[in-house]
């Protein structure tokens, strides 16, 4: 009987740690392969205090927990930047670093480690609970799991967990919403490192020991094989993971029979033959992102009649539908000449080492009309955004938002204080939803905050609320409702674009710069893409265009200024821009 | 001014060391950095790839075929040369039957996903050898006494004639490797490929069979530092794990793209500190130490492409190139 609840014990202790990295590398993308290391961190707290300063095992998590969080929010800082490859090797590193010196201290035992934690087991006791027998442990180890289990479900399905797997996607483009990506990718390292080390304390505690061979890469990897076997970003697939591969070895000592070595060996080989097989044939595990055991069983009975994810190539239909009254474009303009400005850029440059990407720029946007910057190719139109919107600090010359000093911000902050860009490549997040996407664009979510996610559950839940009725409200605007679950994935590109455009309009933002709105689309989706960059300008919103069309320009524009060269050498109507020989040479060339 | 104080004789023999340590960093770390800068695969059973080809040779040499004129064994030398060529085999079969498949079927997630693979076939791999041949050591060595290993002495300085041969094969291949890369069409093929993969097949070059190429020459190079390896000491499953992932330090500080002699150089650096500093500390940390120095260029180049370039790059360019 003991030995039973002994490998249920063991199952559950490694399904804590699967859930927390799966935190860390399902939902935030960050592959760490030194899991077990900051596991350590906790077992290694323990090992040292209980036998060195009869130190109490709750408070050996709790200090245990404090390391663990503050190692991997430093490594979160090192890691952020770096792409994958290099990050595998950086948590390699750090894995064989920290196990490495543990295993060079004689206090934590050399590389014997500390074998002798359950010489004490006054110690390892909560409030009066003794553990010693695989039962004793079993109940304290269950709240392990279940407070994990809550820790992680509560980061990961959330807004801040939305932001992760925004991160995820596409880090830029995140960021460009308004998301402070920084904070959430250092604060969901440091969480899952330490948690991590909670689940090493208990680790520890239940072996009796805390060495560096526990602790090695084999166990990391272990732990990692339970995560891509259970399914990235499913919390429920690392536990069923866990259940699984971790059954293993009593199946193979107490039903096949095989001695302890062969039977660690044998279970080795199936775990890395699993690996290889799972990511050829389902490589997002048992459970996939965004389903359920049940969903699973379920879809399997009902296969052939769900019809899912299929995006069919029709137009929109729109549900607002804003009049816009036909207006010629020198009404247009003199409406442009009334209007109140919103932003004025004043001397703008920027040189990266001898190429001018602007020289001394002058422009202004107003509010409630539409601006287009055209021009030739490589003539720093999208540069402009990227200095307006801070993704590239100009060298000299300011920006003036609504009268504040906007210039050198970083592209997530000017984001927040409403000037928010479009990209030219879409740049949606590929495997989240078309709602998921647009709820991203949504600003001031205090589910985005891990204390309001534990310390405001209704307020985070009312507001939530209200953040999908606004991302739907959006999603209707542009017309794509109905698609509001597929993964924008599977969309046309004309679609990504209407998404990615109720992705900028669902931040609410004062100033709206669309890159290139309507290029590569079909003929047929230009003019719903017109009117729907009509709208929200009628809406009073500012509106800043890269076009290359010259139609679009012409329908769209009350205000053009012409940049050649990282400068700008005309502004008026489009008309006035094309009647020009030399600025039709410019940008045509010479017919 | 330390090494003088604690003796000439140490550091010319540390010195010593260092160099032949290197160059096998150095070949390794090469073959890694061909295959993961050319064809984008964190081969991480490159490792496995190492102990196979010791096995291999070992088993060849000692066992031979079941029967026949060889079933005492093959000659040492066929032994090698067989191994090296299994070896090569199995590199790109794994190119070939796994990772590109996996690769082609996930898309952006590519590099994940064949890390994911190459991690399950690296810790099988491992533990099917430790099964068939069983987990403890075995002594490796040419019977036939053709190859015999002995000490030589140059001043105070001694070392085995092994050293000197693993040293030789190394650099010579290495050589010949960055004339091949520089001189011939198969060269600038993989050179070509290494930039842009998608190009390089539209102006004609076969990326796929460029990808097994690079397969080939790296588990070649990882044969015969294995072999040599296993010559000076003995055969055992964890051999790969020390040496190869030394060698992905190497291949990283070096840069992927870079020229073989600079792997080469980089990887006689990184052994010549790992020598030196048992001067200074006690030996089970220079151990930590390669991946200290890891740290380090990791922490520098983060915090170089948050001041500048990357993120500027990531806008500025078209999607997908992140890092």
């Amino acid at each position: 009987m003991q030995i039973w609840i002994n490998y249920l014990d063991q199952i559950l202790i490694y399904a804590s740690l699967a859930l927390s990295l799966n935190l860390l590398l399902g939902y935030a993308g960050q592959v760490s392969v030194a899991h077990a290391a900051f596991g350590a961190v906790g077992g290694y707290t323990l090992g040292y205090l209980v036998t060195a300063h009869n130190v109490p095992m709750i408070y050996c998590i709790l200090i245990g927990f404090v390391f663990a969080f503050v190692a991997g929010g430093l490594i979160a800082l090192v890691a952020m930047r770096l792409s994958t490859e290099y990050l595998i090797l950086l948590t390699l590193a750090w894995g064989y670093v920290l196990i490495g010196v543990f295993s060079t201290i004689p206090a934590l035992g050399g590389s014997f480690g500390i074998i002798s934690i359950n010489a004490k087991p006054h110690l390892l006791s909560f409030f009066g609970w003794s553990m010693q027998r695989p039962t004793d442990w079993l109940v304290p180890i269950l709240v392990l799991v279940a407070v994990t289990y809550s820790i992680c479900w509560r980061l990961g399905e959330s807004p801040f967990g939305r932001i992760l797997k925004g991160v995820r996607e596409d880090p830029v483009a995140t960021q460009s919403l308004g998301k402070n990506t920084f904070r959430t990718q250092i604060l969901v390292f440091a969480v899952s490192s330490g948690l991590a080390a909670v689940a090493g304390v208990f680790y520890s505690g239940w072996l009796g020991v805390s060495t560096p061979g526990v602790f090695g890469f084999t166990f990391s990897l272990t732990i990692f094989a339970l995560v891509i076997f259970g399914g990235m970003a499913n919390f429920s697939g690392s536990m069923l993971g866990a259940l699984v591969l971790t059954s293993l070895d009593p199946f193979l000592r107490r039903v096949v029979k095989f001695d302890q070595s062969k039977a660690f060996l044998v279970q080795v080989i199936i775990y890395g033959l699993l690996l290889v097989f799972l990511t050829r044939v389902r490589p997002q595990g048992l459970i996939p992102e965004g389903s359920t055991l049940g969903s699973i069983l379920r879809r399997k009975r009902s296969e052939g009649r769900t019809e899912m994810g299929k995006a069919s190539e029709t137009a929109p239909t729109f549900a607002v539908r804003e009049a816009v009254a036909e207006v010629s474009q020198v009404d247009r303009h003199a409406r442009w000449e009334k209007a109140e400005v919103v932003l004025e850029a004043r001397g703008i440059s920027k040189s990266f080492g001898g190429i001018i990407a602007a020289e001394n720029l002058d422009f202004v946007l107003k509010r409630g009309t539409i601006t287009a910057l055209v021009g030739p190719n490589g003539a720093g139109k999208t540069t402009v955004f990227n200095l307006l919107t801070g993704a590239i600090a100009p060298d000299t010359g300011t920006v003036t938002l609504l009268g504040r000093d906007v210039t050198g911000r970083t592209l997530d902050s000017s984001a927040r204080s409403g000037l928010v860009r479009s990209f030219q490549d879409v740049r949606l997040f590929q495997r989240l939803s078309c709602l998921d996407n647009v709820l991203l664009g949504v600003q001031d979510q205090p589910g985005e905050k891990i204390r309001s996610l534990f310390a405001n559950p209704r307020l985070v839940t009312v507001k939530e609320k209200e953040t999908h009725e606004q991302a739907m409200k959006w999603l209707s605007f542009v017309g794509m409702q109905d698609f509001a679950d597929v993964p924008t994935a599977s969309l046309s590109y004309g679609q990504t674009k209407l998404v990615s455009l109720a992705r900028v309009l669902a931040t609410e933002a004062e100033v709206l710069l669309l890159d290139e709105p309507a290029s590569g689309i079909d003929v047929k989706w230009v003019d719903n893409m017109l009117e729907l960059v009509l709208a929200i300008s009628a809406e009073g919103r500012t509106v800043c265009i890269v076009e290359h069309n010259l139609r679009v320009v012409r329908d769209l524009a009350d205000h053009s200024y012409f940049m050649e060269l990282g400068r700008i050498t005309a502004e008026g109507t489009v008309d006035e821009l094309t009647s020009s020989p030399r600025l039709a040479q410019a940008y045509f060339g010479t017919v | 001014m330390l090494a003088i104080t604690i003796g000439r004789e140490i550091f010319a023999q540390l010195t010593m060391n260092g160099i032949f340590r290197g160059a096998s960093y150095g070949l390794i770390g090469a073959g890694f950095a061909l295959i993961l800068g050319v064809t984008g695969r964190f081969h991480f059973a490159y490792g496995f790839t190492y102990t196979l080809a010791a096995y291999l040779a070992y088993t060849f040499h000692f066992r031979g075929t079941p029967f026949g004129p060889f079933s005492d064994g093959f000659p040492f030398i066929v032994s090698g040369i067989l191994a090296i060529l299994f070896t090569i085999v199995v590199g790109v079969a794994i190119e070939k039957y796994i990772y590109r498949p996996i690769a082609q079927g996930a898309g952006a997630t590519a590099l994940l996903a064949v890390f994911v693979a190459a991690l399950g076939i690296g810790i099988a791999g491992q533990s099917t050898i430790a099964l068939l041949w069983s987990q403890q050591s075995q002594g490796f060595y040419d019977k036939d006494q053709i190859v015999k290993k002995s000490a030589w002495h140059i001043w105070k300085v001694t070392f085995e004639n092994l050293d000197v041969f693993q040293f030789v094969t190394s650099l010579t291949l290495i050589v010949i490797f960055s004339v091949v890369l520089t001189k011939t069409s198969l060269g600038r093929q993989m050179k070509a490929t290494r930039v842009n993969p998608d190009l390089a097949t539209i102006i004609g070059i076969n990326a796929n069979r460029i990808y097994l190429v690079c397969f080939g020459i790296g588990s070649g190079f990882v044969a015969v530092s294995a072999i040599w390896y296993g010559l000076q000491y003995t055969v055992n499953p964890d051999m790969g794990a020390r040496p190869v992932t030394t060698a992905f330090v190497v291949a990283f500080l070096a840069g992927t793209a870079s020229s073989p002699i600079r792997i080469f150089m980089t990887g006689i650096v990184l052994s010549l500190l790992e020598q030196w500093s048992s001067m200074f500390i006690q030996t089970r940390w220079t151990q930590t130490l390669v991946f200290v120095v890891l740290f380090v260029y990791l922490i520098n180049k983060s915090a170089k492409d948050t001041l500048w370039g990357k993120r500027i790059i990531s806008i500025v360019t078209l999607q997908g190139i992140r890092g």
